[in-house]
């Protein structure tokens, strides 16, 4: 534990301290110091806190995820291409062109999942914190936890809402006797709110922001696997997580229905059922069409979404090529 | 020493494509020789993973097919990483590239870190020379 908490160490003390800032701002704005609604407000501004500073993060993995969707056919050329040649040169040859066409499109298959990987720890801080402010015998009520002072610790452990602790579990609250309903309805109620933000967010994004060459392949079977293994991370995590934990989480996935929404209503994949709305819309309002010339691009060279992603990189480099060929 | 040609090195696998790879190099120093030709009893403790993995792709890759989506496959990788780099650094090379071998990282070519280990040309283990075919330019 002490090697972990070494490491854990900056993000435990920034989650304590912006937590901390919030509730002393909040406290000052007249919301009572022990009540448990001033804790939850300030986990839900540290939820958007974290997500601002992700929201870099985030442009890179739409960016990803679509040169993701551009490559997916291409790539399935390619597989076709090197269909049972087994031998040591053509997989070779297949691997380099599989990554020269990852490079060509600016793909990193690793940065889709960056922004989960990214909360990670902060969500570990969060967790290890409510875990152990509520236990007596750590002396964290004492000493304080990082940035925290005893008396916070002591207020942040004791606080509730409806009568629900920041460190109840379903599960325990569930199996102690008599149950106790409340945590039980409360993290329950949740848990639903998690699953559906998650789902809704996924659907809408198969749905209407994916072109019709994504919709088949590898790519869309991942996306349908994530619409259904993730809900069950959520009800899986959901009853063994402190309260705190949950409006985290909640808090954060909301977040991410309203970051999907707007970049699919404003900014839609070329080629999706989304930008055909957008479409309508700037047609409804007198403005011209979007991503119309990327689609006349990728009818002549048969690439699509050509505009979107390597307006520097691209064109430039057929050109190039081109001249050299003819030289 | 008349078959000074034939000692090969693990780095004489590793040449820009267009060229020949395996081709003897220098006459090695007798320090190189005593550190980088291991016998029997030095290869033997990496022996029990090698037989493990050989018959891992003799039998249980071939039930699966190709999934792999870098170049060596893990189980190629992993073979040639025992050989060359032995129990411990070849261990831990593997599960490395293992842990990375997958839907996120997207593959691409990787070969085993180059080693020092050198051997008499006719007794070179055969995973070297699958893993380093020649290449076109």
């Amino acid at each position: 534990m002490a090697f972990l908490d070494a490491i854990m160490w900056p993000f435990s003390w920034a989650v304590s301290f912006i937590l901390s800032t919030f509730h002393s701002v909040l406290t000052f704005l007249g919301l009572d110091t022990d009540s448990g609604w001033n804790w939850t407000v300030s986990i839900i501004l540290l939820v958007l806190v974290v997500r601002v500073i992700l929201i870099p993060l985030f442009v890179r993995q739409i960016k990803s995820q679509r040169g993701m969707q551009i490559v997916q056919p291409e790539l399935q050329k390619l597989q076709a291409k090197y269909k049972g040649k087994k031998d040591p040169v053509s997989r070779q040859q297949m691997v380099a062109e599989q990554q020269a066409l990852f490079k060509k499109h600016k793909v990193n298959p690793f940065m889709t999942c960056l922004p989960i990987l990214a909360q990670m720890p902060i969500f570990f801080a969060l967790f290890w914190m409510l875990n152990r402010i509520g236990r007596t015998d750590g002396g964290y009520q004492v000493d304080g936890y990082y940035a925290l002072s005893p008396e916070e610790v002591i207020g942040f452990s004791s606080s509730d809402i409806f009568g629900v602790g920041m460190s109840d579990i379903f599960l325990l609250g569930f199996n102690a006797e008599p149950t106790m309903w409340n945590v039980v309805i409360l993290t329950s109620v949740m848990i639903v709110a998690m699953v559906a933000t998650q789902f809704f967010t996924q659907k809408q994004l198969m749905s209407k922001n994916m072109s019709e060459a994504a919709l088949t392949g590898q790519f869309a079977q991942t996306q349908k696997m994530m619409l259904y293994v993730l809900p069950l991370v959520f009800v899986i995590g959901g009853v063994n997580f402190p309260v705190g934990v949950l409006i985290y989480w909640t808090a954060t996935n909301f977040w991410t229905m309203g970051q999907q929404w707007w970049v699919i209503r404003n900014n839609p994949t070329p080629g999706s059922l989304a930008e055909k709305e957008l479409n309508l819309r700037r047609a409804a309002k007198g403005l011209p069409p979007v991503g119309e010339e990327a689609r006349k691009a990728r009818e002549e060279a048969e690439k699509p979404k050509g505009q979107h992603l390597g307006r520097e990189a691209q064109p430039n480099r057929k050109k190039k090529k081109k001249k050299k060929g003819q030289r | 020493m008349c078959e000074q040609h034939s000692w090969l090195r693990h780095s004489d696998y590793y040449v820009p494509d267009g060229e020949t790879p395996g081709l003897p190099g220098p006459v090695p120093t007798a320090e190189e020789l005593r550190r980088g030709y291991w016998r029997w009893l030095r290869k033997a403790p990496a022996m029990p993973l090698i037989l493990f993995i050989t018959f891992w792709r003799k039998l249980i890759s071939p039930l699966y097919g190709q999934v792999c989506s870098f170049y060596p496959s893990c189980s190629a990788y992993g073979l040639e990483a025992v050989t060359v780099h032995g129990l411990l650094r070849g261990s831990a090379l593997t599960t490395w590239r293992i842990l990375r071998c997958n839907p996120w990282t997207g593959g691409g070519i990787d070969h085993v870190p180059v080693s020092r280990r050198i051997w008499p040309g006719h007794v070179v283990p055969r995973i070297i020379e699958t893993n380093h075919p020649p290449m076109d330019k």
